[in-house]
């Protein structure tokens, strides 16, 4: 709903102050998704990737190089840069999707379990790609890893049977649960709402 | 606009570096019109069969390359409406205009080169069995098979856009069988007579065929009704398949 790909059947939600049910061109000019599947076009190189998406926001040709220069570097993408995402490894295809998802400058970015199914190196990687973009664009992730909540977030939602039960850093949520780290806090909290799902 | 080029693009790199493309939309028209003119070659003169000569196959086996880009319009749209990659455009500032646009250009203009290639070939083979094709007439012939082309390709798109990519190309698999059957490629549909030229007659791929071929032999009395029928259909799959893709799209989303 947050990136206008469905429809609220109630209620509001604002994205920098523009309606995602009324403004959703606003809206998707502001926001960059990273689904939980790797979304690449798997027959064009990691470059032609870029540039498609840079070419649907609208870039000139020298802001798009000057972006995918800024992709390449934020991701290490040079020795890839010419081969056909479909010959990537899902490591490698995680990292391109997110890239496809900053390469047009995103107010906020929506990360969908960016690390599911990647081993621990490619894993790391990725966490410092996310913690080298704090401060700079706001990121929502989802997902079902506690020491990735932890390791990333400054502040964590917990999500219960499609309801926020309760959302802070994590202090204010191991406070409010009385537990000390953020599985066993989850795992009250996700107790009390009477859900075993995230 | 230059949303639309930009995906035209990426679907043009698509459907470019599948080597299936060049061997049915290219390799299999052009070893049929070879195949075909071999045919002709061992047919008795007096048995008066003129359908597999090359002023008449030309433009039947460009109507035949062009319902195989139907199948990669449909494989396009189905294989992107499957994975997540629709998702992330989806949440783009693409609208549903950009993707049909997308989409059809960049079949149209292979369309267009693979009508162009299967002409050349017909008139160089033309130039070998002593034919009466000409290149007016086929550059015509090329002009004259763009709403066709269009409707192939808005076929493509309303088949991709209904159906999975597991089950889209076995449909349009029977299309393209029906197409060259009904369009009367392979035999004298006209000549037949009765329900079956009734039914070829009601159907777009006949008078597609009779206008190519009307249009290379430069008789140009009577190819408007053929051009119509064509325009017809064209315009009435091109409005579906731009609802359907529409609703799928909303769909899609929800």
């Amino acid at each position: 709903m947050l990136t206008c790909l469905s429809t609220p059947t109630a209620g509001e939600a604002y994205i920098c102050g523009h309606s995602t049910a009324k403004e959703s061109k606003e809206v998707k000019a502001l926001v960059g998704i990273s689904t939980q599947d790797t979304a690449v076009a798997e027959n064009l190189t990691v470059k032609e990737n870029l540039q498609l998406i840079a070419g649907i926001f609208g870039f000139s040709k020298e802001k798009t190089a000057q972006r995918i220069d800024d992709m390449k570097s934020l991701f290490h993408l040079d020795d890839v840069m010419n081969s056909r995402a479909k010959t990537l490894s899902g490591g490698w295809k995680r990292k391109v999707s997110i890239a496809m998802a900053l390469i047009s400058e995103p107010k906020v970015l929506f990360l969908d379990e960016p690390t599911l199914g990647l081993d621990v190196l490619a894993r790391r990687e990725l966490w410092n790609a996310v913690n080298s973009l704090k401060g700079k664009i706001t990121i929502i992730l989802t997902t079902h890893y506690m020491e990735e909540a932890e390791q990333l977030s400054d502040r964590i939602a917990i999500m219960v049977g499609g309801k926020v039960r309760a959302v802070g850093t994590l202090a204010e949520l191991e406070e409010q649960s009385g537990e000390k780290g953020l599985e066993n806090t989850f795992v009250k909290i996700a107790g009390q709402a009477g859900g075993a799902e995230e | 606009m230059n949303r639309i080029l930009t995906f035209s693009s990426r679907n043009l790199k698509e459907i470019l570096r599948d080597p299936l493309s060049y061997i049915f939309c290219l390799g299999f028209p052009l070893v049929m019109l070879v195949i075909m003119t071999i045919i002709n070659d061992s047919i008795p003169a007096e048995a008066n069969m003129v359908i597999f000569r090359i002023d008449n196959l030309s433009g039947g086996i460009a109507v035949f390359g062009l319902s195989f880009l139907m199948l990669f319009t449909t494989l396009s749209v189905s294989k992107d409406r499957s994975g997540s990659f629709l998702t992330r455009l989806y949440a783009s500032p693409m609208t549903s205009a950009d993707f049909i646009a997308g989409y059809i250009l960049p079949s149209l203009l292979l369309s267009v080169l693979q009508s162009a290639i299967t002409f050349a070939a017909s008139l160089i083979i033309n130039a070998i069995v002593g034919g009466e094709m000409s290149v007016v007439g086929s550059l015509l012939a090329v002009i004259v098979l763009i709403p066709g082309a269009v409707f192939f390709i808005s076929a493509g798109l309303l088949f991709g856009s209904l159906f999975n990519e597991k089950a889209a190309p076995g449909l349009c698999s029977v299309i393209i069988s029906l197409s060259a059957l009904l369009g009367g490629i392979w035999f004298d549909c006209e000549g037949t007579g009765g329900v079956l030229f009734d039914v070829c007659n009601a159907m777009p791929f006949f008078h597609c065929v009779k206008a190519a071929r009307m249009a290379v032999a430069m008789q140009f009395d009577g190819i408007g009704i053929h051009l119509l029928i064509t325009i017809a259909y064209t315009v009435v799959f091109t409005l579906l398949s731009i609802v359907v893709f529409r609703s799928k799209m909303k769909a899609d989303l929800s």
